[in-house]
């Protein structure tokens, strides 16, 4: 952690498989990130999980993590933001994702 | 039907003619099935599973279908690991199949029962549990559509006990379609015209490309790309290939071992566009450095490459075959023939105080440039190159000269020692028509040595040439360049080869003398079976020119304590 580090939220929503948690967050261990708290919990979305960490890390490397974690072929759609803000559209980009796509 | 017979069903509606693999007992209920099929289905029976996954791997590369491989649970599992690491970072289709213990035994510690999910889905494309006998056709089809779409990967499946023997309904339907993946997005027009614009502007434009190309099938429309645009363009070692060695714009490979020219002109351009390719460190070396007076554009079909190494000024997202021809189609015929011509002036210098010294010496012990160029003349450069990693390595990357696409299999990214041998098998099973022909140093050769089993069994003519100096060279360099000679465990003496030879009834001719080499190589380029030939090459031999690691890709040893100077 340096002094740049802020936390950040990584918001992910993805259809559920095995052995994905362990892959997402394989993302952080990888690059030297800390996970300071992770949840995983049925989404607003029928099938389709909901994961938050909550990383100390730089913006540029946040934003490449949900470069990678959207790479995974489950993953919907992933999110980064700074820990104290709401993301508020993420739902609508989420929604309209899976109309798109049905 | 069982869910073996569908996995077997699955793979030949994929059009599937070649497997690798090794039995063992929790795969047995798929070996069993196989006998069934062995008029339909080639089963490569390997001497070791890491053996089946590089051979997959050389298959895959040779042939651009997805190689397939095999295995058993636990050790047969883990034992691909290696092989699974190396498909995914260099970008090449495999489906790994193996087995595991039954469901009800999960967890438990059972014999041979690993974790195999856990193992590999941090260092894969997909992974995938098969639990029960009607998952096997969607998955295997899931299996094919992610190995071979997008940026190609290794995907691997676990095919528990109960998938295997429990029964349900075939029926296939391809994959051409997950909600939740987009291999393949369409390039963004704007971008595409902002590029056009920056190339039209470039006054000193010049292309580093790599393997996607050559995954893209792109390599016509990169010939087609330079010629309009009169732009000069260097290789990444996987790119090798995509355009004939005598291809006028071409000035050789860039990056660590690369042409002067390659790397000098990087540095001089006003403008690079990188065309699929991931801005390797061996590629870059000092990345705040790299291409420091130009502006990037960088062409990639994967998000997380663009500005992952090298701000990219403009990324565009997409196929390199599309996104070269809407390019071409759009920008004007140009000459930058001032520019184009300086890699000549650069060639001039490497090529006489490198080259020539290195591939035609005229009294000492045999140089391995040598012998990489003597093969590629004898074989009219047409052959397979498949190398194995070090010295050999990039001594047939620098003297191959290739006049056919799909022509140099290396482990790039992963740099696995012990890949070429079984990588070449892989190679000449899927080209059995073309001259397959590995460069390996005598410790690759001995890390999978076992693997000219496999050779002796299936009758697979590969050439197999051992640059043989009696040391781990690439090692060795570095040793002698950076750790002030102190040789530690480089030095590694050889079995008597033409005892091992024999063992395995395969042609082995050995070459110590200058004056024998020409007809060495012309006997083995003709022999219609496998062939080794151990040629003693110098021990102390160096590949050069080198820009060690973490430098500026301009400051070029060419000797020992020499720089190349640019003023000359």
């Amino acid at each position: 952690m340096t002094m740049e580090d802020k936390l950040y939220i990584i918001s992910v929503y993805s259809e559920n498989q095995v052995g994905l948690l362990t892959s997402i967050s394989s993302i952080f261990t990888r690059r030297n990130i800390n996970i300071e708290s992770l949840t995983v919990f049925p989404s607003e979305f029928p099938k389709i999980h909901h994961f938050t960490f909550r990383i100390f890390t730089t913006p540029e490397s946040a934003a490449q993590v949900v470069r990678l974690i959207e790479k995974k072929v489950e993953v919907v759609k992933a999110f980064w933001f700074e820990c104290n803000e709401v993301n508020a559209s993420e739902h609508d980009i989420v929604n309209q994702f899976l109309i798109n796509r049905n | 039907m069982t869910g073996a017979e569908i996995l077997i069903e699955s793979l030949l509606a994929e059009g599937v003619d070649t497997v690798f693999g090794y039995p063992g007992g929790q795969i047995i209920s798929v070996y069993d099935k196989l006998y069934n099929y062995e008029d339909r289905l080639k089963h490569v029976l390997v001497r070791h599973e890491q053996g089946a996954v590089h051979a997959a791997q050389g298959y895959a590369r040779a042939t651009s279908r997805p190689g397939v491989v095999i295995v058993t649970s636990g050790p047969g599992a883990t034992n691909v690991i290696t092989g699974v690491a190396d498909a995914m970072v260099d970008s090449t289709p495999i489906i790994v199949i193996a087995g595991q213990v039954g469901n009800a035994a999960l967890g438990t510690d059972a014999f041979q029962e690993t974790d195999l999910v856990g193992m590999t889905c941090p260092i894969d494309k997909w992974t995938f549990q098969i639990r029960k006998p009607e998952d096997v056709a969607p998955a295997v089809a899931k299996a094919f559509h992610i190995a071979s779409t997008g940026r190609p990967g290794p995907v691997v499946l676990d095919f528990t006990r109960d998938a295997q023997n429990g029964v349900a309904e075939f029926k296939y339907n391809k994959c051409d379609y997950i909600r939740t993946y987009s291999p393949c997005p369409e390039p963004d027009e704007e971008l595409i015209d902002q590029a056009v614009e920056m190339i039209n502007r470039a006054e000193k434009p010049f292309v580093v490309f790599g393997q996607g190309v050559l995954l893209s099938h792109a390599e016509q429309q990169l010939l087609e790309f330079l010629r309009k645009g009169g732009i000069p363009a260097a290789s990444t070692m996987l790119g090798l290939s995509a355009l004939p060695s005598d291809f006028p714009y071409y000035v050789g490979m860039a990056g660590m071992h690369g042409s002067i020219a390659a790397n000098m002109m990087t540095q001089e351009c006003d403008l690079l566009i990188a065309v699929g390719m991931r801005f390797d460190d061996r590629v870059v070396g000092k990345a705040s450095e790299y291409a420091r007076n130009a502006k990037v554009i960088h062409i990639d079909i994967d998000a997380t490459e663009i500005g992952k190494i090298i701000p990219a000024d403009i990324g565009i997202l997409g196929d390199a075959g599309t996104v070269l021809e809407k390019i071409t189609e759009k920008m004007q015929f140009s000459f930058h023939d001032e520019w184009a011509v300086k890699a000549r002036e650069y060639d001039k210098v490497e090529n006489t105080e490198i080259c020539l010294p290195e591939t035609a010496p005229v009294e000492g012990p045999i140089h391995m440039g040598e012998v990489v160029a003597k093969v590629a003349a004898v074989s009219n450069n047409e052959a397979i190159v498949v190398t194995d990693v070090g010295q050999n390595q990039l001594m047939s990357a620098r003297y191959s000269r290739f006049s056919k696409t799909r022509s140099f299999i290396s482990s790039g990214g992963l740099g696995t020692m012990g890949f070429g041998l079984p990588a070449a098998i892989g190679a000449k099973m899927g080209q059995p028509d073309r001259e397959v022909c590995a460069f390996l140093g005598d410790g690759g050769l001995q890390m999978t040595i076992q693997e000219l089993g496999t050779i002796m069994q299936e009758h697979v003519a590969v050439k197999i040439v051992v640059l043989n100096n009696n040391w781990l060279g690439n090692v060795r360099q570095w040793q002698e360049l950076f750790y002030k000679e102190r040789y530690s465990q480089t030095r590694m003496l050889n079995p008597d080869y033409s005892l091992i030879a024999q063992a395995y009834g395969i042609k082995y001719r050995l070459v110590e003398d200058r004056a024998e080499l020409d007809e060495a190589v012309k006997e083995m380029i003709e022999a219609k079976e496998p062939y080794i030939l151990n040629v003693h090459v110098e021990e102390a031999g160096m590949v050069y020119p080198m820009i060690p690691g973490g430098k500026c890709v301009d400051e070029i040893l060419i000797r020992k304590d020499e720089w190349f100077d640019n003023g000359r």
